[in-house]
C-alpha cells in the first residue's frame, strides 16, 4: 500500500511533541524543509559528474597552493 | 550543525584522480548540496548534473577569489546560484517545468530499493518539484537554503541579499505557500 506524504498541523504537531525525538514516521513532514532534507537524502549525485570534473580539472592548472592551505589550516 | 549520517553516505564520490588531490574532498563534502540546489532549482536532472560541474570547475578556476571569510559552502552556493539564474534566463523556461526522461527519474531512486519504493520516491520527486516550481523564484531559493542545515539564517540573508528578519518573514510565507501547493498536487 502506497504511503501518504503530508504535513502535520499545528495541533497534530503539539499532539506529537512528546515524539519529537523520533524521526518523522512513514512520509508525515512537519515542515517543508524537513520534506526537502528528505528529498536531498533520496538524491543520488550522479557519479558521471565527478568523472567529467577530474578530466575537465586535469587540463588546468592547480589550485594555488595557499587556497588550499587556507582551506584545510595545513 | 553537522550534515546527517544519510547525507554523506549517499554524497557524491571524490574524483580520485584530481590534479588538486585536496580538491577532491571540497567535492566529497559539498556534492550534494550543490546539486540538489540545481536539480530543484532547474528542475531537470541532466541539467542539474550539468550545473554542478560547472560550478565546481568555478570554484577550481576561481580559487584566488575565495578568501576565507565565508564558508566554504556558502561560497559555492554563491557560484551555483548565480549560475542556476544565468542557465535559466538564457533558457528562457521560466515557469515551465521541463518534462525529464523517465528513466533519468527512475535512476534517482538508490538502485537497492523495492520496486515500491522506486515509485514512492519518483513520485514524491515529482511533487516537490511541481511545487517547487508553482512558487515564486525567491520563495523556491529560501527553502532549497534553509533545507541545508549547515546554513545560518545570516548566511543565507547573504546569499540572497537581504536581511536575516527580512528571510525569516518571507520563509514564513514560503512555507505556507509550500504546503498549499504541495496538498494541490495530491
Amino acid at each position: 500500500m502506497k504511503r501518504r506524504t503530508t504535513f502535520r498541523t499545528d495541533q497534530q504537531q503539539e499532539q506529537t511533541a512528546a515524539h519529537q525525538a523520533q524521526p518523522a514516521s512513514g512520509h508525515e513532514f512537519a515542515t517543508p524543509e524537513e520534506l526537502l532534507r528528505f528529498d536531498a537524502a533520496q538524491t543520488v549525485v550522479p557519479t558521471e559528474i565527478a568523472q567529467r570534473l577530474q578530466k575537465s580539472s586535469a587540463d588546468l592548472p592547480p589550485p594555488a597552493r595557499s587556497w588550499l592551505r587556507r582551506l584545510f589550516g595545513s | 550543525m553537522n550534515e546527517p549520517v544519510a547525507e554523506r553516505e549517499f554524497a557524491g564520490e571524490a574524483p580520485s584522480g584530481f590534479a588538486a588531490p585536496e580538491f577532491a574532498g571540497v567535492y566529497t563534502e559539498h556534492s550534494r548540496a550543490i546539486y540538489y540546489l540545481a536539480l530543484r532549482f532547474l528542475g531537470d536532472p541532466e541539467k542539474a548534473a550539468d550545473a554542478t560541474h560547472d560550478v565546481f570547475l568555478k570554484a577550481f578556476r576561481k580559487f584566488d577569489s575565495f578568501r576565507g571569510e565565508a564558508s566554504v559552502r556558502t561560497w559555492l552556493y554563491r557560484i551555483a546560484i548565480n549560475h542556476c539564474r544565468n542557465l535559466q534566463q538564457s533558457w528562457h523556461e521560466r515557469h515551465v517545468f521541463p518534462q525529464a526522461d523517465e528513466a533519468v527519474w527512475e535512476n534517482a531512486a538508490a538502485k537497492t530499493d523495492s520496486p515500491l519504493r522506486v515509485l514512492e520516491t519518483k513520485e514524491l520527486s515529482q511533487r516537490i518539484q511541481r511545487t517547487l516550481d508553482a512558487l515564486p523564484e525567491e520563495y523556491r531559493l529560501l527553502l532549497l537554503l534553509v533545507a541545508d542545515e549547515e546554513l545560518s539564517y545570516e548566511q543565507m540573508a547573504g546569499l540572497t541579499e537581504q536581511s536575516a528578519g527580512a528571510v525569516r518573514g518571507k520563509l514564513h510565507r514560503a512555507r505556507k505557500a509550500f504546503v498549499a501547493h504541495f496538498e494541490k498536487t495530491a
